[in-house]
């Protein structure tokens, strides 16, 4: 195995036991970048010599016996929206041009100190403001999308090069791309993250978190992310977590709800065969099935934009004004309607939100966790700008590959998405497992327990 | 177009009352983006509210900005 194919896990233990150098992987890594990015387009700007320059000195620490843990040495990619000090935050934006952040994000920071090695920043669609990411290309199908916001993050992991990196989600942004990219991403309680330095979308809606190789992956990665951080005012006191999932497979006990309304709603029948066939080998694994119905899902796309188009409207009410041509035009568009909105209109919907999250937590009293299809499709034709569903419907592809990953952002509760198969068109499908606020270790244990009953993953198949 | 609905002029006119100057070239995209997403979160007018409060986080001590992580 080559170093750039390494999990996460696989190459700390590798450093960690002075079988692998930092430098050895770094370079490995880089060398995957010059392969993979003209057909794949997942970065926004590498800096190779900054790179290199930190696993030398990542090679001197761990010789010198200063091994800071498992992400000391290990190369990662952070999405084009996390303020690195001295670096373009461009947010996949004209109107970032000249950008330099003055300081480093509370994120970027926290990967620093943990000895991660920054490799450069992910493409993002435009201010995060949409699910496709129409830079950077499918990982399995250049032809396809990416998915989006953090498409860059998604492909540069599932192509090898990145062995982790860092997304954000106000709507499916860190989960939608891992689906489609047959990759894990883990949006985390909202508040568990702290967003300083970190561009918003919606405020209310914002989260960051790991997209990796492997379940146990995004336990290492969240453990170094999380902690109080009073300049983020969601910000969650949590004690300090080790969030690797232990080795065990046993989920004896555990309830596990399987929604009988919603999440299986206008799904790609192969997305939910692929799904249910993963949700039967939790059961065999110990796991209780029980329905479970969703609540107010006639609400959840009214109480998402009722938050996430005032808010984002109100994030640009300067440069819509000063620099409107610079925006793309779908993103532009969005942002003069929201002008449009009252207060009424983002009062219902924050009272709804109330509503919806006491709805969420007296069902997640009924069950452990949920596990549902992360999106209803795998990746579309790029250019593609509406499914049509086996019963005529049509949707626009924004608002399906939303459609299952909002609740979370909504409700704040914690999301996994992890692989559960390829449709016959050889595209990943993903699952999703929710679970209740702060119940990350449950999500990451079940998971971890589904990854070990199935071969390891290879990388993507057209990278 | 039912009556609640803004015609291009006046979807610019609404727009520049707070304070967005639109092009004319902008006035009927964004009438028709206007329109859909309100008949999207007008479905919350459905709700029985009560007196339940809205999700907004605030509380009254002051953050300290240069606090350490």
């Amino acid at each position: 195995m080559r170093p750039y194919e390494m999990s996460l896990t696989e190459a700390a233990d590798a450093i960690r036991a002075r079988r692998l150098s930092p430098v050895e992987l770094v370079d490995s890594v880089l060398e995957r970048i010059e392969r993979t990015e003209p057909r794949l387009r997942a970065y926004a700007a590498v800096d190779a010599e900054r790179a290199r320059e930190a696993a030398r000195a990542a090679e001197r620490d761990i010789a010198a016996g200063r091994h800071r843990g498992p992400l000391h040495g290990i190369p990662m990619g952070l999405k084009d929206l996390i303020d690195v000090a001295g670096t373009a935050t461009s947010a996949g934006s004209r109107v970032r041009a000249d950008h330099r952040a003055a300081g480093d994000s509370a994120v970027a920071a926290r990967l620093a100190a943990a000895g991660a090695v920054l490799l450069g920043k992910t493409h993002t669609h435009e201010f995060a403001y949409g699910l496709t990411t129409p830079q950077t290309h499918n990982a399995w199908d250049p032809g396809r999308v990416a998915g989006g916001s953090s498409g860059g993050s998604a492909v540069a992991v599932a192509a090898g090069s990145a062995t982790f990196a860092l997304g954000t989600d106000t709507g499916g942004s860190i989960r939608v791309p891992a689906a489609l990219n047959g990759v894990v991403g883990l949006k985390p309680t909202y508040g568990l993250v702290s967003r300083h330095g970190v561009t918003s979308l919606s405020w209310s809606l914002d989260h960051v978190g790991p997209i990796t190789r492997t379940v146990e992956d995004a336990g290492l990665v969240l453990t170094a992310l999380t902690g109080y951080d009073p300049r983020d005012p969601a910000s969650l006191t949590a004690p300090a977590t080790d969030y690797r999932p232990a080795a065990g497979t046993d989920l004896s006990g555990l309830r596990i709800g399987v929604p009988s309304t919603y999440y299986f709603d206008r799904v790609d029948p192969e997305v939910e065969t692929a799904v249910r066939h993963a949700v039967d080998r939790l059961r065999a694994l110990g796991a209780r099935l029980v329905d479970v119905e969703i609540p107010m899902a006639r609400y959840v796309q009214a109480t998402h934009w009722g938050l996430m188009v005032p808010e984002a409207t109100a994030y640009h009410e300067r440069t819509l004004r000063t620099v409107p041509d610079l925006y793309q035009a779908d993103v532009r568009v969005l942002l003069e309607a929201g002008e449009l909105m009252s207060a009424g209109d983002y009062l219902r919907a924050q009272r709804s939100r109330t509503l919806m999250r006491d709805a969420w937590h007296r069902l997640l009293r009924e069950v452990d966790l949920i596990a549902a299809p992360a999106v209803p499709a795998t990746a579309v034709k790029a250019g593609q700008e509406t499914i049509t569903w086996a019963d005529g419907s049509a949707e626009s592809v924004s608002d399906a590959y939303v459609r299952l990953s909002s609740p979370a952002n909504i409700t704040g509760v914690p999301s996994l998405c992890l692989p559960v198969g390829h449709d016959t068109a050889g595209l990943p499908i993903g699952m999703q497992l929710l679970g209740r606020p702060l119940g990350e270790s449950v999500l990451l244990r079940v998971g971890h327990a589904y990854e070990r009953t199935r071969p390891a993953r290879e990388l993507a198949r057209a990278a | 177009m039912s009556p609640g609905d803004l015609d291009p002029a006046e979807a610019a006119r609404w727009a520049a009352r707070s304070g967005l100057s639109l092009p004319a070239d902008r006035h009927a995209a964004v009438a028709a983006t206007a329109h859909h997403i309100h008949s999207v979160v007008a479905v919350l007018r459905e709700l029985e509210f009560g007196d339940t409060p809205p999700a907004h986080a605030y509380r009254a001590e002051q953050e300290q900005p240069d606090a350490a992580v």
